[in-house]
């Protein structure tokens, strides 16, 4: 991309940035759309309200540093994980509030999902997933034969995944007795997605590779030729396609038409030998927003395969990429401490 | 040596040898570093310190067609994990539990892509019973593979043996293991400056380990772990080597615990070094001979069931024709 591109990128003309002095682990929007967060390797989370962006809260939510952030199930607020083994609710106004503690097992992943009836929250500390309802109360608490990896809610909220050891395991949210449906394969599975209509479970692999199960039938997919490990993947809203960093570009596989069997993936927003760490799919729209090892950002159309660059290659490793509810506001952090809030909104 | 990469210490040792002794003295002496430190039995450790992680040693065998790769999943998450922490330290000490063998925890630091952009293995320290040691031999086979990786050893508890004891006890530990630096102690006292941050994963200092390299290997305990040593005078052709340790890595990999050379190929100035765990290799150029120095080519091989003979002819022919 050319000079004249990288001094117009979008960061500097729609975008309001910060300087946070820690490592940001993950952002997130909460689900009214009013604030977004981001949590730092120092332990706080920092608030921005959306009307007024341009100064942060600062929350101490954990003794350590925050491993894991996403929106509240309930309209306002957010919900972290960290190193202090705690899992705790962060309100609009920076109330903390533990919804649990776990010692010295960290507190790696967090989730949560919400309809118009009501929502659930879940973190993974240990082996253990852990689901409280959105009142904060605890639901269950389910048990795998290894430390869990990653965690993903399908579209609706009923069923969650947990990525481990030779394999993942789908849990139905409501069941008491469930013991959850068991999808194997041999070695270390690093992370998670769920198929928006549930009709596949995808994990990254310790290999360079992705291993996906078909479901119901629990048909096993492999998907490699990654020349780095999958730290990020998701599906973009229509379930469609599977977006996946580990590479130079975007790699979005196929799920229509019988693949991804047989077919190989679209490939976007090739930024040759700089390898992409993070992808978000936004809310809405076939559009998949990409953070890079050497900090830029770009978002792709699937349809036209138009790649728009977000933000110029500085400020370090992207290392948190999130979209709005609405895919108005973009969310950017970087290893070295670099924030950013990106806004798409139609003026 | 890439001095941002957080060095990573690795202590084993049996119940009871005194890793928590060290542990503890490691974490309350004032030697003015910080120090993370990942624990399996967690609630031993008498110390406060936000930086004591739990773990669960998860041990996991790679897909690459490699049989004894196995690899602990647990320290790739907690080095990451470490990695996000805004107050910084200056190492990572990573304790196995008793029975544990070191293979996975080293091979860890070569497989993994994102452990090794940020760490980097420093050594592997070994806490020794001086007192119980040789039943431990006796009794089971992971005494003798701590013994066999460690870089460094502790020989600990030698206020409850004898002298003729701790010569026999350091006999049998250097049948297995020649190079492996000792350090007697008594209560894990030995100073932590001596035993952290040594570099002795670091390629470029593989030759400062071994101090008795030239010496003929002990015969007579040809029985489960030991060491052989192998010197030659002409240079070393790259491409033979290669092949040569290459097969020879692939087809007896799981008893060549480790495997440590410098080699001198022709018409270059520079030192090659060389180091493997089990199937594993790494190797890359090091510093220039020194001037005037005898380039002679040495090979180390820490495992079971060495061929001596087999060995040296192998390494032979990998010199340039005479």
């Amino acid at each position: 991309m050319s000079d004249t591109a990288v001094r117009q990128s979008l960061l500097e003309s729609r975008g309001i940035s910060y300087e946070l002095g820690a490592f940001v682990v993950g952002a997130a929007f909460d689900r009214a759309g009013t604030q977004a967060a981001f949590g730092l390797g120092d332990g706080s989370i920092r608030i921005a309200d959306l009307k007024a962006p341009r100064g942060l809260q600062n929350y101490v939510a954990h003794d350590g540093a925050v491993l894991s952030l996403a929106a509240d199930a309930r309209p306002h607020g957010f919900v972290s994980g960290g190193d202090d083994g705690r899992f705790v609710r962060v309100g609009p106004d920076g109330a903390i509030q533990a919804l649990g503690a776990f010692g010295a097992k960290w507190v790696e992943h967090v989730a949560s999902f919400a309809d118009g009836k009501g929502g659930v929250l879940a973190c993974a500390s240990g082996k253990n997933l852990h689901m409280f309802d959105a009142a904060g109360s605890k639901l269950k608490a389910c048990e795998h034969p290894s430390t869990v990896t990653g965690i993903a809610f399908d579209g609706k909220g009923k069923r969650v995944a947990a990525s481990h050891y030779n394999g993942a395991t789908l849990w139905f949210v409501a069941s008491k007795t469930d013991g959850g449906k068991q999808l194997n394969w041999k070695g270390s599975h690093i992370g998670v997605a769920v198929h928006p209509a549930a009709e596949a479970v995808v994990t990254a692999m310790q290999e360079n590779a992705l291993h996906g199960w078909r479901l119901p039938d629990a048909h096993d997919m492999r998907m490699s030729g990654y020349p780095a490990k999958t730290e990020s993947l998701g599906f973009t809203r229509s379930g469609r396609f599977l977006a996946s960093s580990g590479a130079d570009a975007i790699v979005l596989w196929p799920f229509f038409g019988g693949g991804p069997m047989g077919k190989p993936p679209v490939e976007l927003a090739q930024i040759e030998n700089v390898l992409c760490t993070r992808v978000a799919c936004h809310p809405m729209e076939e559009v998949v927003a990409a953070g890079y090892a050497d900090g830029s950002v770009v978002m792709a159309d699937i349809a036209t395969q138009r790649v728009l660059r977000v933000s110029a290659p500085e400020h370090g490793p992207i290392t948190a990429l999130a979209w709005s509810g609405d895919g108005a506001w973009l969310a950017v952090g970087t290893e070295s401490g670099f924030a950013a809030l990106v806004d798409f909104a139609k003026r | 040596m890439e001095t941002n990469l957080v060095p990573v210490t690795v202590l084993t040792g049996f119940l009871g040898a005194g890793k928590t002794t060290l542990l503890n003295r490691i974490l309350t002496e004032d030697h003015g570093r910080r120090y993370a430190v990942v624990i399996n039995e967690f609630g031993e450790l008498g110390v406060d310190n936000d930086l004591v992680v739990d773990a669960d040693e998860e041990v996991f065998e790679m897909n690459n067609g490699c049989i004894c790769c196995t690899v602990r999943g647990d320290l790739i998450r907690i080095v990451g994990g470490l990695m996000k922490r805004a107050k910084k330290f200056d190492g990572i000490i990573i304790e196995t539990t008793g029975m544990a063998n070191p293979a996975p925890v080293a091979q860890t630091f070569f497989v993994d892509e994102g452990v090794r952009a940020k760490a980097r293995l420093d050594a592997i320290i070994t806490v020794v019973d001086a007192k119980n040691v040789q039943a431990r031999l006796a009794d089971s086979t992971e005494a003798a593979a701590q013994i066999a990786f460690a870089d460094v050893i502790v020989l600990n508890k030698l206020d409850l043996v004898s002298p003729a004891e701790v010569e026999a006890v350091t006999a049998r530990i250097r049948a297995i293991n020649k190079f492996a630096k000792i350090f007697p102690a008594t209560r894990s006292d030995v100073p932590v400056t001596d035993i952290l941050d040594i570099g002795a994963f670091d390629l470029s200092r593989i030759l400062d380990f071994d101090p008795d390299f030239l010496e003929v290997d002990d015969h007579g305990h040809s029985e489960g772990v030991n060491s052989v040593s192998l010197q030659v005078s002409r240079p070393i052709d790259a491409h033979k080597f290669q092949q040569w340790i290459g097969t020879l890595l692939q087809e007896k990999g799981q008893d060549l615990l480790r495997t440590k050379g410098i080699l001198a190929y022709p018409n270059e100035d520079r030192r090659f070094a060389f180091q493997a765990v089990h199937m594993i290799a790494d190797g890359d150029f090091v510093g220039a001979w020194p001037a005037g120095a005898t380039r002679n080519s040495r090979l180390v091989f820490i495992g079971r069931d060495l061929n001596r003979p087999q060995l040296r002819r192998g390494f032979e022919a990998c010199q340039v024709p005479a």
